[in-house]
């Protein structure tokens, strides 16, 4: 276990060799890349083993008052700073922290990612920068990995920033494109708003512990050394980081729009290495959200079921099939914060899971058809099955898994969120969830038979099955989407169940509520039956909605408006300050700068003096306000 | 006082620093025209000379001198070894530059000396008068190289103005400074303490006399609104003169700022608790403005002035958050100082390297560059994202560190405005990085055929930065990325340097 460092680093360590070397290695080093994070994924399974053997009588492992469950932190000096006699000292470390949710973490990241980077030699082959491309794709895992084995705020931190950087390359990856670079600025700017509130939480609560240490900050929470308001404070200001990077209403705006990059990539944001770290984040530190009643929660929890009640309407409507994935990635999202707000702790990571393994099977078969289709629309595809079985099989796979239908992973998730919710918010909680549930099967039914049955569009004639390096990773994360939800089981003697292995303070059993069950199996196999009769077999025009109510699909079609008011906001507000506090500093400051009055000078020599003269006057005038305001402000401080 | 002169040896290397920058001036006047590039060769080499030098006398030593106007201590040290480093780093910098555009290389050289002479004498005095004239030594090199390309009018358009409004902003200094005595009788730091910590009620003369004594260092460190001249000076001096300004100049101003305030007004604790505010108002005006007016630039040195003025906004929160029990803000000027002039270093060497190959600064110009000189434009990337403190760069450390500090310093609403305005100039830095990376190549500069405006372009291919330039790039590069994955050796020292102005801690 002491060596689950290397996970991370071995990903670092790829990035930079492939930038140097790659040119002279074959395939541009990216085998170096998929070596590292193949490596990290054999470590894994030797950091579960080890982790599973461990007891709180290991060396470095005790059972955590904070969370319950048995964790074991090893750290190493980074630097020290300060005097180590002074309780103000700062002490970095570079601590990495294994309990079961940054295990589960792992296991997610090193398995997407690895499988993303294969699939990727396929999709991306040609393409003139692939060794850039897996470069940033290392640093992007080894990034990611990072955060979840950080066991310090600092160490989270600065790999939250980095993940921000290397969204940032790979979304803005094909830049020849405007609309890339332009996503690619906007995810970054977006989260960054979020991480402002991040990291003043995080300074808060080094102010009130003295540490970045996280085990002491939930120390402080939960037995009451920081006060409610200091605690709650915290949690708000880590919520919006999470907020920002996780999309969350009304931070939502940056994810639709990055599906610009290269679609492997978007299957890594989706499923593993981005959006999921706010949703780790809010859980990680879920001591101090829990502490004095939960009262952040509740706000978790209304964030979530928001977000995931718009987003799940706009992914309905939408034509372009990665965008109806990347909504409903939101709207998922927003079921796990609201499974976090409901204290449903188990469900939420158990759904992250899930949801990972589906939702990257998704993007990597959107990505096959596009591979072969070249189209994005999805009216413009139709009966794919009959060129692409693989593809389309796999495919319905995960949107079956998505959607909630008995048996599959992601039925299970679901129904220990709406479990949780149920139990611990009150009935307008659970009663939408409940649309979200149905609205959910019924777009991923609606891309799924759009895009794969019914008749084989004209044109796509000449599509074709993707190569095996393609169709291999699908097929296994296929595997997980089906079946993860096994792990779910308590088999009694063998397997305590997930819930017995991540768990909040106490163990969870495995429960299954019938009415909630049957209600959602109801649900579920209602929307895709209602979608079949929609866009299969024709009976009922999908349009219906269109002619009864326009104004409903004009707002939903257009996203409700969101990158107008935005847009609005920053053109009208934002620039108007900026403009206004430059107008000020050029009004009195010159700021067409020397150029002006230095070509005039070439002419007329004497108009120099008076031109600058002139701003002289005025920038003296400035210091002598400015002075005469400090003065007073002193004046005002000294009496 | 016979203790006047006791112990004057330890001033060795100033007196060598002084006689190098003579001796430069000298040598330069006997050089025939072809020789004159031995000039920076040899400032380089006694600089050196005198890094080690100070290293060998000074290490470990405390003492005073001339009956407590200078200080001989860690304090005084780090900064003199820092100072002069950065001068062998400037001049380098330089030397291309100097060669093709400027005249008279060898006074350029003995200017940049003086004016590191009167840096080193800032960060040791311990008294008003002493520190006044160690800043007007550097003020007045600084005037001078400002305008040293005598024959472009934006050059001495630059100079004068800096000249005439540093001459107005020296007035408000002196008349700060003759107010503090006349009230208190004192000029040393350590009596202003002593006599801020005895007096019942502050005398209306005493805190006019602080106001102005603060804002003629505003002035030095152009804090808003003391700031105007900068823009100004920083687009018409030469290159590597604002290069110098941005990073020298500056850091000899804060490193006085720190130790006045903190041997002056931090002892007295129940005074300096009520002005930290001053300061702190200080700190959020300059932040918010140099960084929003820092979005609205198209000239690279512009927006360089209005960066720099942003970060004068931070290190002024850093001061005032300094306590008297703590090193932990004075760390964390002090580091931000070193993080932020290496940085600024890189970023304004590739600008100098960009500039000897193009002739061109305007933002517009660097479209492509990534195409067009792939390592210029890595390190301006580099460097901007570490002045935008994003990790694994020095940038992010030094951000860290100091509003870590900020924040415990009770300021931490200041602390969160920080980190806001650090989003801001995020998005202007990103505006140049999208420029080199994102932009394409301009027709007019892939042909080498003539732009709109008549200016002709020179095909670039063949071109390549100097190995000197490549050099400092290399280190400074490496510097950056060392400082921000492992600043423990560097805060050792920084810890050893605070605790000498700071001994309650």
């Amino acid at each position: 276990m002491e060596w689950a460092w290397l996970i991370p680093v071995l990903s670092f360590i790829a990035a930079p060799l492939i930038v140097i070397l790659g040119p002279k290695l074959p395939g541009k080093g990216s085998f170096l890349a998929i070596l590292a994070i193949a490596a990290g994924f054999v470590i894994f399974w030797a950091v579960l083993s080890g982790f599973l053997g461990a007891s709180p009588d290991s060396s470095h492992c005790e059972t955590s008052a904070d969370t319950g469950s048995l964790v074991c932190d090893y750290q190493q000096e980074w630097f020290h700073a300060g005097l180590a006699s002074l309780d103000q000292s700062v002490t970095l470390t570079w601590g990495t922290l294994i309990d079961p949710l940054t295990l589960a973490m792992l296991g997610l990241v090193t398995f997407v990612a690895l499988m993303v980077q294969v699939y990727s030699l396929g999709y991306m082959k040609g393409d003139p920068r692939l060794g850039w491309y897996y470069a940033v794709h290392a640093m992007f895992a080894g990034s990611m990995l990072t955060l979840v084995l950080a066991d310090n705020f600092l160490l989270l931190y600065m790999a939250w920033e980095l993940v921000g950087i290397c969204s940032y390359l790979l979304i803005g990856f094909w830049h020849e494109r405007p609309a890339a670079k332009e996503a690619a600025k906007k995810a970054f700017i977006v989260t960054r708003i979020g991480d402002v509130g991040l990291l003043v939480g995080i300074l808060l609560l080094w102010s009130e512990v003295g540490s970045f240490s996280m085990s002491e900050a939930f120390n402080a929470a939960t037995t009451g050394a920081m006060s409610e308001g200091v605690t709650t404070t915290a949690a708000l200001l880590l919520l919006l980081g999470a907020m920002g990077k996780s999309a969350q209403f009304p931070f939502h705006v940056w994810l639709p729009d990055a599906m610009e990059g290269p679609t492997p990539v978007s299957a890594l944001i989706h499923a593993a290495t981005m959006v999921v770290a706010g949703v780790y984040l809010v859980a990680r530190a879920f001591p101090i959200f829990q502490a004095y009643d939960g009262d952040a929660l509740l706000v978790v929890a209304v964030v979530g079921l928001v977000t995931a009640l718009m987003s799940a309407s706009i992914a309905l409507v939408s034509v372009d099939l990665k965008r109806i994935l990347a909504y409903s990635t939101i709207s998922h999202l927003g079921l796990m914060m609201l499974s976090l707000g409901a204290f449903g702790y188990t469900a939420a990571i158990f759904h992250l899971l899930a949801h990972g393994f589906a939702k990257a099977l998704l993007f990597l078969g959107a990505g096959s058809v596009m591979h072969s289709t070249e189209a994005q629309d999805i009216r413009q595809m139709g009966g794919l099955i009959k060129v692409m079985p693989i593809t389309a099989i796999v495919f319905s796979v995960g949107a079956l898994s998505l959607g909630g239908i008995p048996l599959l992973a992601g039925f299970w998730s679901k129904d220990e969120i709406l479990n949780a919710v149920s139990q611990n918010r009150n009935p307008v909680f659970i009663a939408t969830a409940f649309v979200v549930a149905f609205m959910s099967a019924f777009y991923m039914a609606r891309a799924m038979f759009v895009v794969f049955f019914g008749q084989l569009r004209q044109g796509l004639d000449h599509a074709h099955e993707s190569p095996w390096l393609m169709t291999a990773p699908m097929m296994m994360l296929a595997v997980l989407a089906a079946g993860f939800g096994l792990i779910n089981f308590n088999w009694p003697g063998a397997f305590p169940g997930f819930g017995g292995l991540i768990y909040f303070h106490e163990a969870e059993d495995f429960h299954f509520n019938l009415w909630i069950g049957v209600l959602s199996t109801v649900l579920a196999l209602g929307a895709f039956w209602l979608a079949s009769l929609c866009y299969l077999r024709e009976r009922i025009s999908p349009d219906i909605l269109r002619q009864k109510a326009p104004w409903l699909a004009v707002v939903v079609e257009n996203k409700y408006y969101f990158d107008e008011v935005y847009q609005w906001a920053v053109d009208r507000l934002v620039l108007t300050v900026s403009g206004f506090v430059a107008l000020f500093d050029r009004a009195v400051v010159n700021d067409v700068g020397v150029n002006g009055p230095a070509d005039t000078v070439r002419r007329v020599g004497f108009v120099l003096r008076l031109h600058v003269t002139g701003h002289l006057y005025s920038y003296a005038l400035a210091m002598v306000l400015g002075t005469v305001g400090l003065a007073v402000l002193w004046w005002l401080r000294s009496v | 006082m016979p203790e006047l002169t006791q112990n004057i040896g330890l001033l060795s290397p100033e007196f060598a620093l002084a006689g190098l920058a003579l001796g430069i001036l000298a040598i330069d006047l006997f050089l025939p025209d072809g020789k004159k590039q031995v000039t920076p060769w040899l400032s380089a080499a006694g600089l050196a000379g005198i890094i080690a030098l100070s290293l060998y006398m000074l290490w470990g030593r405390q003492e005073t001198l001339y009956g407590g106007l200078l200080a001989v201590d860690a304090f005084s040290l780090f900064f003199k070894v820092f100072f002069l480093g950065l001068g062998i780093l400037i001049i380098f910098t330089s030397m291309e530059y100097v060669d093709r555009r400027l005249d008279n290389p060898g006074e350029f050289y003995g200017l940049l000396l003086l004016s590191i002479l009167g840096m080193n004498v800032m960060a040791q005095s311990r008294e008003l008068l002493t520190a006044y004239i160690a800043l007007e030594l550097l003020s007045f090199c600084l005037y001078v190289m400002a305008a040293y390309a005598k024959g472009e009018p934006k050059s001495n358009e630059a100079g004068l103005k800096y000249i005439l409004i540093g001459a107005f902003s020296s007035a408000i200094l002196l008349y700060g400074v003759s107010m503090i005595y006349s009230s208190v009788g004192v000029t040393r730091f350590a009596d202003i303490s002593l006599a801020l910590g005895s007096a019942g009620d502050v005398s209306p003369a005493l805190w006019a006399g602080l106001a102005l004594l603060v804002v003629g260092l505003g002035f030095k460190v152009s804090a808003v609104p003391f700031h105007m001249w900068a823009p100004d000076v920083y687009e018409g001096a030469p290159l590597p003169v604002t290069a110098y300004l941005a990073i020298g100049s500056k850091a000899a101003a804060f490193a006085l700022i720190l130790r006045l305030v903190a041997e002056g007004f931090v002892p007295a604790e129940d005074l300096w608790s009520q002005w930290q505010i001053i300061f702190a108002v200080l700190a959020a005006v300059t932040m918010l403005v140099g960084n929003l007016v820092a979005l609205a630039q198209t000239n690279l040195k512009r927006l360089m002035a209005y960066s720099s003025i942003g970060h004068v906004g931070f290190l002024l929160a850093g001061i005032a958050a300094l306590a008297p029990s703590s090193v932990l803000a004075s760390n964390g000027v002090m580091l931000y100082l070193v993080g932020y002039s290496i940085t600024n270093l890189l970023v304004f060497a590739a600008i100098i390297a960009f500039f000897n190959l193009t002739g061109r600064e305007e933002i517009v110009d660097l479209a492509g560059l990534a195409d067009r000189q792939p390592f210029l434009a890595a390190c301006i990337a580099i460097g901007f994202f570490s002045l935008g403190g994003l990790p694994i760069f020095a940038g992010f450390a030094i951000k860290f560190y100091l509003f870590v500090a900020v924040a415990t310093g009770g300021f931490l609403w200041l602390a969160g405005l920080a980190i806001f305005a650090s989003l801001i100039s995020i998005y202007y830095y990103l505006k140049v990085i999208r420029q080199m990376y994102i932009e394409p190549v301009p027709e007019y500069v892939a042909a080498g055929s003539e732009r709109e405006d008549g200016i002709v372009y020179e095909p670039e291919q063949n071109l390549s930065p100097s190995f000197l330039m490549l050099g400092v790039l290399a280190i400074s590069m490496l510097a950056v990325v060392l400082a921000g994955v492992y600043p423990a050796p560097l805060l050792d020292l920084i810890e050893a340097a605070s605790q000498a102005i700071l001994p309650g801690a």
